[in-house]
């Protein structure tokens, strides 16, 4: 019990305190010796999840939320911060492009200038990350707010929409182009009012439009104009380039009038050798063939779906002229102050600003690309008509009332008079937006605009435009000879104004004139290629497009010379520029084939050097080159000997694939009377005797000279002759001796076909024995060519001469022991066999010759061999085996003297291989005449 | 002995045995022969089935027989110059003859010279007609094949000269011969050329729908009925066979394989000027330059039969025997009209008319069957036995 009290007090022990004394701490007092420092947390915290910010920690959400701010400098800096951002993290603009574009498109009608202009940027930057095809969604709002820009009454933001729709213009031509009904009357607010409906303006015919002035612009009015029509050219270029495109219609205005056939269905290409080897599967009619491609323009009735959904857009001729009626009498007023703002006297009238002129440049430039935008064709001329009616007045009396002392002229008097002060002004002044325009460029564009107007061949109006079209040709032609280099573009430009005119003037006169310039530029040394290249084609489309419409072009003089230039050119050129001759031939081609005299005649002269066998253009060119030029001969009126001696040496040397050689044969074989082809036959192309010689010498594959220069070399490929080689062999590049092999062929088989085959092979042996029999050197082939043609060409009933057969014998022999000493290729072992083992199974007596010409007596002991090699190569061949039983005496003596002259103590291989083969062949002839005896 | 239904019909330039004669197609024996001079290549043709009209070769006329009086030369038609080629359409109602550069149209019930055409630059090779007479094609050694519309090319109207509707031009040399398929204007044209090409066409729109390489020029071609297969007659003797259809004829043909004697016609030595196929596709006839017509059997390509000739074979035909051929006493429905040489005849008026009308199309219409309100009349000064009103 004890225990329990005092437990109890020691548990609830008093503890006394004193005077003078410490107090004691209690146990749970709280240690308090340490120190702390502050946490600053200077922002709140955010959530883990809210993605990137800016430097400023702001996230995309707050960014757009501040640019609803009412104080301009938040929201200026919402936007920095935006594209900052944006360009940290382009991932975000893909995630929250519409939020971003429908805010800062509001922001395009901001009344604060820098808050405009920092959305541009962005939209510049945004605009640069996101494709078309994302934008399209949105364009529709981008476009609204556009248009609320354009048409707002406060100046500095209309001026600002307008570098926003250069933004878009840069990067979404093609979804702008389809917002024209709006943008275009926008275009028309910014640079004049509606006049009032009761002013009875309209009277004058002028529209309902009239130019505003405003005099609190920071700009003078004019440059305002020009901004303004600067943006919209650019926007009708891409109205008219990104029109999708329709089949068969092509501009046939500029240089796309040029272009070549556009085949819409892709047509199935194949050759022979595929299609019989099963790779080329043809299958060439979709739907089974029974309905015809959409392509056709072949319609049992016509088609009224096709004209009424026309209307909205921006082609027919109906809506371009609407825009066009209300446009062009303000570009003509514009016109007017430009140019009489300027200087007032009337006799320096063509001077003009930089600045007038650039305004100039671009209301010409509108009114080609409004002609440009209706595609078709039909509706072209409409609106060139109704062009012509309502305008060609005003144009007359604007446009051309300075144009004859012209523009030109302002620079060329300036540049005499004082050039340099006058530089230093336009460096100057070309600073304006729009930059500095050739006066070149503006005269040339007037000359395009003003020749559209005119129309085709009626002779009323002929007289009526005679007197401007006439400074045209005046200006063109002393554009255009007058000795100075264009640039491609003013050239195709100018080339486009000539085309037209001689089109439509229909006059001979006006053609060679005309033309006679182009052709004094055309003659000009050192053009650049691309010029060179624009004249070309320029002259060949001519004649080859408008050749059989326009009699007047077909009898121009100048494109007659110029076609009889084009041959002499071709030599000329060589193999300098490969891709300037094949545009040379892509015209001789067709006018050869059309039989134009000028053409052929100068072709005629010049065929010995195009067909040249060391430069002429047949073996430098190309291999399509050489085609055409290959076809071309087809055309030639006459082929003289020297241009067949030519040819010849063409197939032959081998700078001109064997297939082409081939080709070329064949030509030469169709156009002689010989053939039997052509049955009009009043005039002879191929004299009979060329074409004989013709194929001889390509037989042969060397001319005389060179057979005659090898009888005294001593080169390293020459055999000597010796007696199993009565000839001395020149042996070939296996390259050579293939090329002339497949041109041998060809030639066995276009003389094989000739009508008189007893005729024809009499001719050829002459030949033979009055040009090769003498020769002690032959290249092998030769050799090969001679033993290949005979056998082919020999008619049964016909009997070869004592020499031709004595010559082919030698040539046989030594062809043999050739290949059996020589290490030679299979393909040309092969084809040499097969020649010698036809020319002899074929000719009998050749044989006999062959092995009686085998004096065994003669021989040393190293030919043995050879002899005996050749001996059981000929008794191994099953077609001779019949003739070698013919001569199975004349063997046996051979065989016997062999074994007799050598004197070797063992039998060698080759003796028991000979002897062995000779047994099989006598006993398989006894055994057919064993079989013979017994029935 | 029953008719035949289709004889074969071929002409030499030789002409020593016949001018032109009839052959039966399955054993070659020989039915008529048309005697005097000899024809021209692609001149031989039959008109209406009543008579065969050939051009002389290198002379300015036509002989003219009729059909079923083979030895007697009914009429000599003289051009304005050396006939080329010739085709009459398959209606009977139109001739068309390239004389030089120019095509030469004529209508048949009245001899009228109804237009020249001079498109081509250099000789007409070649022309056909599509199987309803509405298009014909002609092919020129300037290398171009030009598609014309019929009505279009009569339509009377002096001041436009008739535009072809299509050029072909994508060949590069000579055109030699056309074949033009079934379907009226929705046939497909086959070009061959000495190019080595053979070239198919659509005739509606003027597009290529294909282009066959070979090793030598083609001298002909033709297609069977069903355009299965493409017949192309080369300048070294080999026919080959091109088939358009591949995918079917694959299935037939597992366990052979295409090894290259198979898809070639081979026995001639020499130019196969002339191919064509029977009515139900089974046979191909074949001239050649080496004096001999051949038969083939398509499907095993062996030569049948084979006729030698006495010169270069210029046409070998295969056509559906006319009614009149064998009957001796029949005689044509209608009288051959003089020919005229001139064009509009009735202007120069030799004033002996006598009411007879003469319909054509009026300037406006571009096809036929679309306006019927165009008629112009032209008085004409020849009895009209036939109404023109079935060609349009």
């Amino acid at each position: 019990m004890k225990t329990k009290k005092q437990k109890r007090q020691g548990d609830f022990q008093k503890i006394q305190l004193k005077v003078g004394k410490k107090k004691p701490k209690a146990d749970n007092a709280t240690n308090v010796n340490f120190r702390s420092k502050a946490i600053h947390l200077p922002e709140q915290l955010k959530h883990a999840d809210s993605g990137p910010t800016t430097h400023r920690q702001l996230d995309i959400k707050d960014l757009l939320s501040k640019l609803h701010h009412i104080n301009s400098n938040i929201k200026q800096g919402a936007l920095v911060g935006l594209r900052e951002l944006l360009s940290a993290q382009p991932t975000l603009i893909e995630l929250h492009a519409s939020a971003v574009l429908s805010e800062v498109a509001a922001l395009f009608t901001d009344k604060d200038g820098s808050v405009r202009a920092a959305a541009v940027r962005l939209l510049r930057f945004i605009a640069q990350c996101i494709s078309a095809e994302r934008v399209a969604p949105f364009f529709p709002l981008l476009s609204a707010h556009l248009t609320c820009a354009m048409t707002h009454i406060s100046e500095a933001i209309q001026e600002d929409a307008l570098r926003v729709l250069d933004v878009l213009l840069e990067h979404y031509p093609g979804l702008l182009s389809q917002r024209h009904t709006v943008l275009l009357t926008n275009f028309l607010e910014l640079i004049s009012q509606k006049r009032k409906a009761g002013t009875g303006q309209d009277k004058s015919g002028k529209g309902g439009f009239a130019l505003t002035i405003s005099t609190n612009r920071s700009v003078t009015a004019q440059q305002w104009r020009l901004t303004v029509l600067l943006r919209l050219g650019s926007f009708l270029q891409a109205v008219v380039e990104e029109r999708p495109l329709e089949e068969g219609v092509t501009s046939m205005i500029g240089l796309g009038m040029w272009a070549g056939e556009k085949g819409s269905v892709t047509s199935v290409d194949v050759s022979w050798e595929e299609h019989v080897f099963g790779k080329g599967r043809i299958q060439v009619f979709e739907n089974s063939g029974a309905v015809p491609t959409p392509h056709s323009t072949y319609r049992l009735r016509p088609d009224s779906k096709a004209v009424a959904g026309m209307n909205k857009e921006l082609c027919s001729a109906e809506t371009v002229q609407g825009f066009a009626g209300t446009l062009v009498p303000l570009m003509l007023e514009i016109w007017v102050e430009a140019a009489g703002g300027d200087r007032v006297q009337t006799d320096s009238g063509h001077l003009l600003s930089a600045e007038a002129m650039a305004l100039m440049f671009q209301i010409l430039t509108i009114l080609q690309l409004l002609r440009r935008l209706t595609p078709q064709r039909d509706q072209q001329d409409i609106l060139d008509a109704w062009f012509r009616n309502s305008y060609l007045t005003d144009f007359k009396h604007h446009f051309m009332k300075n144009f004859p002392y012209g523009l030109l002229e302002v620079a060329r008097h300036r540049k005499k008079a004082d050039g340099k002060r006058i530089r230093q002004q336009q460096v100057a002044t070309g600073t304006v937006a729009g930059g500095n325009v050739e006066p070149l460029a503006l005269n040339v564009t007037l000359c395009q605009v003003m020749v559209t107007l005119s129309l085709r061949g009626q002779d009323h109006v002929e007289a009526e435009d005679a007197d401007w079209l006439g400074t045209i040709r005046v200006f063109i032609r002393e554009t255009l000879s007058n000795g100075g280099k264009l640039s491609s573009k003013h050239l195709a430009a100018l080339l486009e104004v000539v085309w037209r005119m001689i089109v439509t003037q229909r006059s001979r006169v006006v053609t060679d004139d005309l033309l006679q310039a182009v052709y004094v530029q055309y003659q000009q040394r050192n053009l650049a290629v691309s010029v060179r290249t624009l004249l070309l084609h320029f002259f060949s489309q001519l004649y080859i497009q408008e050749h059989q419409n326009h009699p007047h072009i077909a009898r121009s003089r100048i494109l007659a010379r110029w076609l009889a230039s084009l041959p002499v050119q071709l030599v000329q050129l060589c193999s300098r520029n490969p891709q300037l001759s094949a545009q040379l031939l892509e015209t001789i081609h067709p006018a050869a084939a059309r039989g134009n005299k000028d053409l052929l005649q100068s072709l005629q002269k010049n065929a010995c050097s195009i067909y040249d066998p060391q430069e002429g253009s047949v073996v430098v060119l190309p291999v399509e080159s050489q085609k055409r030029l290959v076809q071309i001969l087809h055309f030639l009126p006459t082929f003289p000997a020297e241009l067949l001696a030519c040819l010849s040496q063409v197939c032959n040397t081998g700078r001109v694939s064997a297939s082409l050689a081939t080709m070329l044969i064949r030509t030469i074989h169709l156009r002689s009377p010989l053939s039997g082809w052509s049955s009009s036959s009043q005039d002879v192309p191929v004299k009979d005797v060329d074409y004989l010689s013709f194929f001889f010498t390509t037989l042969t594959g060397f001319s005389s000279e060179m057979l005659q220069a090898l009888q005294d070399t001593d080169e390293d490929g020459l055999m000597p002759s010796s007696t199993l080689s009565p000839l001395s062999v020149f042996t070939t590049t296996l390259e050579q001796f293939l090329h002339h092999w497949d041109v041998v062929e060809e030639v066995c088989h276009c003389l094989d076909t000739l009508g008189s085959r007893a005729q024809c092979f009499d001719v050829i042996q002459n030949a033979i024995i009055k040009n090769l029999c003498g020769l002690v050197v032959v290249p092998d082939c030769v050799c090969a060519a001679i033993l290949r043609c005979v056998p082919r060409l020999l008619d049964v009933n016909f009997l070869p001469s004592d020499t031709l057969l004595h010559f082919l014998s030698d040539c046989c022999l030594s062809m043999l022991s050739l290949l059996l000493q020589l290490e030679q290729s299979a393909r040309k072992r092969d084809a040499v066999w097969e020649a010698c083992f036809a020319a002899m199974s074929t000719v009998p007596r050749l044989l006999r010759l062959v092995l009686q010409s085998l004096h065994v007596g003669d021989l040393c002991e190293e030919e043995l061999p050879v002899l005996a090699q050749i001996l059981s190569l000929l008794l191994q061949h099953t077609q001779l085996r019949n003739h070698m039983m013919a001569n199975a005496s004349l063997l046996q003596h051979i065989i016997q003297d062999l074994t007799h002259f050598y004197g070797g103590e063992t039998r060698e291989q080759w003796l028991t291989d000979l002897l062995y083969c000779y047994s099989v062949t006598l006993s398989g002839h006894r055994a057919n005449m064993g079989m013979r005896d017994i029935y | 002995m029953s008719a035949p239904v289709e004889v074969v019909l071929s002409a030499d330039s030789a002409g020593q045995l016949f001018n032109c004669a009839v052959f039966d197609p399955h054993s070659g024996s020989e039915f008529l022969s048309y005697r005097g001079g000899n024809t021209s290549s692609r001149s031989l043709t039959v008109l209406n089935g009543e008579y065969i009209l050939g051009a002389q070769l290198g002379k300015n006329f036509i002989n003219v027989w009729e059909i079923q009086r083979k030895d007697q030369l009914q009429q000599k038609i003289v051009c304005p110059g050396i006939v080329t080629c010739l085709c009459a359409s398959p209606d009977g109602l139109y001739v068309l003859a390239g004389i030089a550069e120019a095509i030469y149209l004529w209508e048949m019930s009245t001899g009228n010279l109804l237009a020249i055409l001079s498109r081509h630059y250099q000789d007409v090779s070649c022309i056909r007609f599509t199987d309803d007479s509405s298009h014909f094609v002609s092919g020129g050694k300037d290398n171009l094949a030009l598609i014309w519309n019929l009505s279009s090319v009569v339509q009377l109207d002096s001041s436009r000269t008739p535009e072809p509707c299509h050029i072909l031009s994508r060949h590069s040399l000579p055109i030699t011969d056309i074949h033009c398929g079934l379907m009226g204007p929705q046939a497909r044209v086959a070009t061959a050329s000495l190019d080595q090409t053979v070239k198919v066409w659509e005739v509606s729109s003027g597009e290529m729908l294909l282009s066959v390489l070979f090793d030598v020029g083609i001298m002909s071609v033709t297609f069977d009925p069903c355009e299965y297969f493409l017949f192309c007659g080369g300048s070294d003797g080999n026919i080959f066979q091109v088939s358009l259809c591949s995918t079917s004829l694959s299935r037939d043909k597992t366990f052979q394989t295409d090894s290259d004697g198979n898809q070639v016609f081979k026995g001639h030595r020499n130019l196969v000027t002339c191919l064509s196929v029977s009515m139900d596709g089974t046979l191909l006839l074949s001239g050649s330059n080496d004096e001999t017509v051949r038969m083939w059997d398509v499907q095993s390509k062996q030569c049948i039969w084979s006729i030698n000739h006495k010169g270069h074979v210029t046409n070998a035909v295969i056509i559906p025997a006319p009614a009149n051929m064998f009957l001796a006493d029949s005689h044509p429905a209608v009288p051959l009209p003089r020919f005229s040489r001139h064009l509009n005849p009735s202007e120069q008026g030799d004033g002996t008319g006598s009411g007879g009308m003469c319909l054509r199309l009026g300037a406006s219409t571009q096809h036929f069957g679309l306006k019927t309100t165009d008629f112009k009349p032209l008085k004409c000064n020849r009895q009209q036995k036939r109404t023109h009103f079935a060609c349009f």
